[in-house]
């Protein structure tokens, strides 16, 4: 097998990924009656929410009475260092966004829809104050803008929480909702972090906390320095894997016994990506795809065993930077570690796939050597009273009586398809439910399914390569893969479904549906189609 | 006056009576998915192209061949089965998009032959087979996995499984060659493993072991496999792997002079595509092997006979080997399981059928096949054959000696199964 030199490095999106969506800048002035510009045609009106939350609205001269709330993604709620990788240079902002992007903001002004964001009165795993904040902002916004008569949600990553949060809670203020790329309860998304962190640790670097951090200044040093040491373990296993595909080298950092590193390193990754749940199709790296220069034998040999583990590598760093901000906001939160795998079995969790990435785990023998590391080492404790804090968090009940309307790409790293999947579920067990009432009070008729579920599927093949073989990272990540990688395009159907779906009282179906899908591009509606269930359900 | 209209009163309602009961009858084939008035559309994923491809590639088009030669003789009531091939290149995550594009794009009726032990796993778990009900008729895999109904309940196996065919192994070399070194040569994943507990289970113990993890056989990978073999003094050595690893396995044997009793899967044991991928035939000329077909060269099997003319007209050009064999028989017993669906198929109709009659099906394997109501088993046994310096295979002792078992722990007995007749020309009367 050769060796391969990457034409650039691997790029590390890790969680810039969560905080990186544009900000619009609007007028922001501390107060609970709006500020408006009076601008023609937009006016841009800003304030703060009674928690002190900023929040900006923007509403064209022709207003048709339908305004957008969106709810903007998970931000860090502590600076990064500079210095630390890719997300070194990070300052915590509440400034205020009232859509996914400008153009797609401007897009629906300009067709005499208004839009509507908070920047949260706090940063990190803010669920519960947001729907607050919202809710008093739809009521700011309505006094207001007095010709509104509908209000539609919607948001991406843990705005999409926000957003099913809302939808569930407050069926009187919202006519649809559509949550994008969005992350499901906070204990299930957790324990995916907390897997990939803790994977992350056991194999590549022991002295990552992973956890149980410090309270205060030394808590805050803590996740910092754990920041520092994914990324060098990243580092390590990307600079190895350029030196030797085939068998690269383990970090210096790990600890595991020497027996052990005669497994290739990649397929600790692998095993890492399959017991959290982070997917084996990545920005870059298709599973299926290997360099044209390799001979036909080597190809399939790279297609099983080395993509998939490429595509771990630049998953991962999500996850396990996920993992360590998260981790570290929540236990603040919940005033202790909640993050407990001493009773995971993670042979049960990989149960399912290890036949399908046999190859990429090194066969039987690689995946049971591999396994015999996470049996033998040490497990994290959850603190009783910190993980009973977590559960009075809001959670998904996914009881909707208004359209919703989901979206996702199915290899999202970070909040994977299985949290939109388990909403789905949530939904068809209500759905059931309510037809089983219905029956026994003598309905013939069947409740409407009012819950459009969507999927954004990557190609079969999109891994390039040079001349030489090498995989090209330096190409926009592919549809399907990456947190909240929509299209304008994408952006701008959800948001056509939503007004459908908001002045019918129902969602788009049928051909029209599928021709507004077409023609937005990757788009999938199926509804024989299931993600992966996440790996933490029912433990 | 009044009789005239009695009768006009009549004819009217006979015709609406007909047009009523023609309805009745064709729009449930037409309300089925890859079912129309003139058309019964099948879909498959296997490698054709890739290091795993050799001889899995020609399945497909052995398939297509049998179905355009029944097409030609009227079809399946009427209508032409028609069979698309997907390309999975022997990747699982390949499979899983190949199949979704088979079943929501191509919208087939059903699936048949799909081939790889990890792609159909994948397959089955990420496309939902059977959360949506598609049938997947006669799987190219002896996973036994697979043979778990509540598991797998749209899927039907059609090989002897990987545990039965070791736990015959198992038989054969404590008749055959007891005392000897023993080494074995296994595939790394569900397939060895799924072999590898047959023979603990029936008390073999190998004095060298090497294994393998899929894809990255080649010629360097063999050098090591050989030399622990030798190293370790392997007089008898089984070889439970894939077609594109025996290749390399005996010819870098061959090159080393190292001759073991060679005892070949039969997975990994057809003569053409070895020859075809480097291995001198002398070198195979005394491996014994479990077969569960007659020799592709025994003209005077009846379905190889009628398979081989299908091929001659059908797939002009291409060599009839086992894979050849195999993609026909998958042919006709899918043929079979149409007909016994009925006129108008359902999907559920055909799992019916399947359930219902499948074990009664014309194939051209000696042994029984297993399926019921409760069973998706498929054929239950082999019988060992030994090579010869042409290529071709003989019975073991002279005659076909048939051992059939379970996958479980049931016994290896000698069956006296009479497998059921080729149907005349070639061409299933069943319902």
């Amino acid at each position: 097998m050769r060796n391969f030199k990457f034409k650039r490095s691997l790029t590390l999106v890790a969680g810039t990924a969560l905080a990186a969506s544009l900000l619009v800048a609007a007028p922001t002035v501390a107060s609970a009656t709006p500020v408006c510009d009076g601008k023609f045609p937009v006016q841009s009106c800003g304030g703060a929410t009674s928690d002190g939350a900023p929040y900006a609205m923007m509403v064209p001269a022709n207003f048709n009475g339908t305004v957008y709330l969106y709810s903007h993604g998970y931000r860090p709620n502590v600076p990064v260092p500079a210095g630390i990788p890719v997300l070194g240079g990070y300052s915590v902002t509440n400034t205020p966004q009232p859509g996914p992007n400008a153009t797609v903001i401007g897009a629906l002004l300009a067709k005499g829809y208004g839009v509507v964001g908070s920047g949260f009165a706090r940063q990190g795993w803010n669920a519960d104050s947001a729907i607050k904040t919202n809710v008093e902002l739809v009521g700011l916004f309505k006094k207001q803008f007095t010709k509104t008569t509908k209000v539609v949600a919607w948001g991406e990553s843990l705005g999409g929480f926000i957003t099913q949060a809302l939808a569930e809670k407050h069926p009187d203020l919202f006519s649809a909702a559509a949550p994008m790329c969005m992350a499901s309860d906070v204990g299930p998304l957790m324990t995916m972090a907390g897997d990939a962190l803790w994977g992350m640790k056991t194999f590549f670097d022991p002295t990552i906390k992973g956890g149980s951090y410090s309270a205060g200044a030394a808590g805050y040093a803590e996740a910092m320095g754990d920041l520092v040491k994914v990324f060098t373990a990243i580092g390590s296993l990307q600079a190895a894997f350029a030196a030797n595909a085939l068998t690269p080298a383990w970090p210096a950092t790990s600890r595991v016994p020497d027996a052990i590193k005669a497994i290739p390193s990649r397929s600790a990754l692998v095993m890492v990506a399959l017991m959290s749940g982070v997917p084996l199709q990545s920005a870059h790296f298709d599973s299926t795809t290997a360099p044209s220069v390799l001979p036909v034998a080597q190809q399939t040999s790279f297609i099983l065993a080395i993509n998939p583990a490429f595509a771990a590598l630049e998953n991962l760093g999500n996850a396990a930077a996920l993992g360590v901000l998260a981790m570290h906001d929540i236990e603040q939160q919940a005033g202790g570690a909640f993050f407990d795998n001493t009773a995971t079995d993670y042979a049960a969790r990989i149960a399912d796939e290890q036949f399908s990435w046999a190859s990429a785990l090194s066969g039987a023998s690689g995946t049971a050597g591999l396994l015999s590391v996470l049996a033998a080492s040490p497990r994290a404790k959850a603190d009783p009273a910190a993980v009973a804090k977590l559960k009075t968090l809001t959670s998904h009940s996914g009881k909707v009586e208004i359209p919703t309307i989901l979206f996702t790409a199915t290899a999202d790293p970070t909040t994977a398809a299985g949290n939109q999947q388990s909403v789905a579920d949530k939904y068809a067990t209500y759905m059931a439910e309510k037809w089983t009432a219905a029956r026994k009070a003598g309905s013939p008729k069947r409740p409407a399914n009012n819950q459009l579920v969507l999927w954004n599927l990557p190609p079969e093949k999109y891994t390039k390569y040079s001349a030489a073989g090498a995989p090209d990272t330096s190409l926009p990540a592919a549809t399907g893969t990456t947190h909240c990688n929509f299209t304008n395009s994408q952006f701008l159907a959800i948001a056509d479904l939503l007004a459908y779906a908001s002045a019918n009282g129902k969602n788009l179906s049928g051909g029209p549906l599928l021709t507004k899908l077409r023609k937005a591009g990757n788009m999938t509606y199926d509804r024989g189609y299931i993600a992966p269930r996440l790996k933490y359900y029912g433990e | 006056m009044i009789r005239k209209t009695r009768v006009k009163g009549t004819w009217l309602a006979a015709t609406v009576l007909a047009v009523g009961s023609l309805f009745a009858t064709s729009l449930p084939a037409y309300a089925e998915t890859g079912v129309t008035g003139s058309e019964i559309k099948l879909g498959i994923t296997l490698p054709l192209t890739g290091a795993a491809s050799p001889g899995y590639n020609k399945i497909g088009n052995a398939m297509n061949a049998y179905f355009k030669y029944v097409n030609d003789n009227g079809g399946v009531y009427g209508r032409k089965v028609t069979l698309i091939q997907k390309n999975d290149e022997y990747s699982p995550q390949l499979s899983i998009s190949k199949t979704n594009e088979l079943i929501l794009k191509d919208k087939v009726f059903a699936l048949v032959g799909p081939l790889g032990t990890a792609n159909f796993t994948s397959v089955h778990k990420s496309v939902g087979i059977a959360r949506r009900g598609v049938p997947s008729l006669f799987l190219n895999t002896g996973f036994s996995g697979f043979g778990n109904k509540k598991t797998y309940p749209t899927s039907f196996m059609v090989l002897p499984s990987y545990a039965m065919e070791a736990k015959i192994i198992a038989q054969f070399l404590k008749e055959n060659h007891a005392g000897k070194k023993l080494g074995i040569v296994y595939q790394n994943d569900e397939f060895g493993i799924d072999g590898m507990g047959a023979f603990k289970a029936a008390g073999i113990k190998f004095d060298v072991s090497v294994s393998y993890t899929s894809g990255s056989q080649s010629a360097a990978t063999a050098q090591t496999w050989v030399s622990q073999l030798a190293a370790g003094g392997a007089q008898v050595v089984v070889f439970f792997g894939v077609t594109s690893a025996t290749a390399p396995l005996l010819a870098v044997a061959a090159g080393a002079k190292y001759a073991p009793q060679w005892i070949l899967g039969s997975v990994g044991a057809d003569p053409l595509t070895l020859r075809a991928l480097g291995v001198p035939l002398a070198v195979l000329n005394g491996a014994q092997t479990p077969a569960g077909n007659p020799s592709p060269n025994d003209t005077s099997d009846e379905y190889v006979k009628q398979f081989q003319e299908i091929n001659t007209k059908y797939n002009t050009g291409t060599a009839f080997d086992d894979y050849v064999l195999q993609g026909m028989n998958i042919g006709l017993m899918t043929v079979q399981a149409l007909r016994a669906a009925g006129p108008n198929p359902t999907r559920k109709g055909l799992i019916r059928a399947m359930e219902t009659k499948g074990s009664t099906f014309a194939s051209v394997a000696y042994s029984p096949l297993g399926f019921s109501r409760t069973s998706n088993v498929g054929h239950t046994g082999y019988y060992m054959a030994v090579m010869d310096a042409n290529g071709d295979r003989k019975p073991f002792g002279g005659k076909v000696t048939l051992y059939t078992t379970n996958s479980g722990t049931g016994p290896v007995t000698v069956s006296t199964f009479k497998r059921p007749a080729m149907p005349a020309k070639g061409l299933p009367s069943n319902s």
